[in-house]
């Protein structure tokens, strides 16, 4: 018995040993930076205390109170950055979700050139982001732009929008992100799709369900934990977009395009004011730790509901 | 009963005629930016300036008015682009190799022993999947200038500090994948292994190794894709000697001029590395994203 203990203690050591490099990387990008980010957003760390930040003076949660603070450019811009994210996410993991569910059963169904098509739809996910929204940028320019050309060609304008400043920004950013965003999901979703067994689909057409019953009591019943999975992780990364913003609309993407990431690069790295940045990306976070419990907390219950 | 078969056959005829419809528009959605990318990046500069969609013999075409190879033999000449790609290569191996040397022992010790401590490692590696990068880049920053001023170390602007950043971010979901590539290997075959007198570290090495090669390669890969595309950390921890492509190609557009020709060369130039390395290990990404995303 005691020998044996010995011989699980001495393996034990070995998975530690093997683990370590890994949870000190993750130490100290992740959980230390983590920890001195709600240090740093107590303190008021600015342009004048950032040479000797530790020692800062202590505010409390007076960050937090200015950083959200409607009556303040930074407050209004904030609050605001939060109703354009959620805005843009909604639309975003919506339409990518649809787009890539439709394509993914398509491209189940038996058709020459399948393979070569699976393979094609990569593409926009594997295309590094800086290189696509380049392109989109390219295409929503307003007097040299593809997508003007054609409006104007097809007489739905009269005089070509500019795309890329004001209210309508918000837009072109989202319809870029779903072209870049909607292969994942049909990735996703066609796997799930492959795994379905056929003999559903045959008993049911037995019983004489139409397509579209076979779709909703079937398909979709058995995409539910692949879809549950797929949004999740579109919610996590649509909070957080940055790059797609950045690249298209640049360092300030104005007030109507406005989201918590470059918000708060610039609060720090441009206005230097670091404790304000910090708090505003611990108030991101938490917001995203509560729309996630929500999420999975709401689809837990459907789910009960529906086991029974 | 013949023209129940007929109308059969004419609905099947019909909806495979959809099918194709529906995969060309796909197609279409897909390529038209490529297209559009290419197109531009053969295009005069003069031609690019003077293009105008309100004017009909100057709307933006699909075909160069006079194709040139000027935007790709320039594609250095006002943006430093070599130099910009010879610091993603180096950051991007780097990273590719700490991550993977890193990622292997740690997915190993995941995939074989049941540990203490190993539920809540694995709940940790993904929590930081969901967290805001931004989060942790002020902070980051900022240990970063004070290190370097009480040490003397560089590390802003360093290639070692950006291997180290992007190392450390691309392990988490590395970790998960090569976990789950090792776990359809039979345990029986380092059991096997260590019977015949290898201890721990050989049998990883010279059995696990060679079986896991397509995952590690996956691993790999996702690791030097990453590190390639990063943009946020890259933006602020970058500067002169270590501005990678990603960041750099934003230097074609400026406010004070735009060189859509130059910036759409560059596009194809530093999506190659990426379309190579993705298309030759195409098979081994997709089921380790699957699996990651859906085992998670």
């Amino acid at each position: 018995m005691k020998r044996l203990s010995g011989w699980s203690r001495r393996k034990h050591a070995t998975a530690y040993w093997m683990i370590l490099p890994a949870v000190v990387a993750m130490l100290l990008v992740h959980y230390i930076p983590m920890l001195w980010g709600f240090y740093i957003s107590a303190h008021d760390v600015n342009i004048f205390t950032m040479v000797n930040w530790i020692n800062a003076p202590f505010v409390g949660f007076r960050n937090f109170i200015d950083g959200l603070n409607p009556a303040t450019t930074t407050g209004a811009r904030a609050l605001r950055s939060l109703v354009n994210i959620t805005v843009y996410s909604i639309v975003a993991i919506g339409a990518g979700y649809v787009i890539g569910l439709a394509v993914a059963i398509l491209l189940n169904q038996n058709f020459r050139g399948r393979t070569l098509m699976r393979g094609l739809i990569l593409l926009p996910y594997i295309t590094p982001d800086s290189v696509a929204y380049n392109v989109w940028k390219f295409i929503f320019q307003s007097r040299i732009g593809l997508l003007n050309r054609y409006l104007i060609q097809w007489n739905l304008v009269s005089e070509p929008p500019i795309w890329l400043i004001g209210p309508p920004a918000l837009w072109s950013v989202t319809i870029a992100s779903i072209w870049k965003g909607w292969p994942f999901a049909a990735l996703i979703l066609l796997a799930a799709l492959q795994k379905i067994p056929q003999e559903l689909y045959e008993a049911a057409r037995v019983d004489g369900a139409t397509a579209w019953q076979q779709f909703t009591m079937i398909t979709m019943p058995q995409l539910r934990t692949v879809s549950v999975m797929q949004i999740l992780m579109s919610i996590l990364w649509n909070f957080n977009a940055f790059n797609q913003f950045y690249i298209m609309l640049g360092r300030d993407p104005g007030i109507a395009a406005e989201v918590p990431s470059t918000l708060i690069l610039r609060e720090a790295f441009t206005n230097l004011k670091y404790g304000i940045g910090s708090a505003l990306s611990i108030v991101l976070m938490l917001i995203l730790l509560v729309i996630t419990t929500v999420y999975l907390i709401a689809l837990r219950g459907t789910a009960g509901a529906e086991e029974m | 009963m013949k023209g129940r078969k007929m109308r059969a056959r004419s609905a099947k005829v019909i909806k495979q005629a959809l099918i194709y419809l529906a995969v060309l528009l796909v197609a279409l959605v897909v390529l038209m930016p490529y297209a559009w990318m290419v197109s531009g990046s053969f295009k005069e500069t003069l031609e690019l300036q003077s293009s105008d969609v309100t004017v009909e013999h100057l709307k933006p075409s699909w075909i160069p008015r006079n194709p040139t190879l000027r935007n790709y033999r320039e594609v250095n000449q006002t943006v430093p682009m070599l130099r910009y790609f010879k610091n993603s290569i180096i950051i991007s191996l780097g990273t590719m190799v700490a991550c993977t040397v890193i990622a292997l022992p740690a997915a190993y010790a995941l995939s074989r022993f049941n540990f203490r401590g190993r539920g809540v490692y694995t709940v940790s590696v993904l929590a930081t999947q969901m967290l805001p990068g931004i989060l942790f880049l002020i902070p980051y920053y900022l240990i970063f200038t004070t290190i370097t001023r009480h040490t003397g170390i560089p590390l802003r602007d360093t290639y070692g500090g950006m291997i180290f950043t992007y190392t450390s971010f691309a392990l988490p979901f590395s970790i998960v994948m090569l976990r789950s590539y090792l776990n359809g290997i039979p345990l029986e075959i380092d059991e096997q292994a260590m019977i015949d007198g290898c201890t721990r570290l050989r049998a990883l090495w010279t059995v696990i190794v060679p079986l896991a090669t397509p995952g590690i390669a996956a691993v790999a890969i996702y690791a030097f894709i990453m590190a390639w595309n990063e943009v946020l950390f890259a933006s602020v921890l970058t500067g002169r000697s270590t501005r990678t492509v990603a960041v750099g190609i934003m230097d074609y557009v400026t406010a004070t001029g735009a060189n859509w020709g130059g910036m759409m060369a560059a596009c194809i130039v530093i999506s190659i590395p990426v379309l190579i390395l993705f298309t030759s290990m195409q098979r081994y990404i997709v089921e380790g994203l699957i699996a990651g995303a859906t085992k998670g």
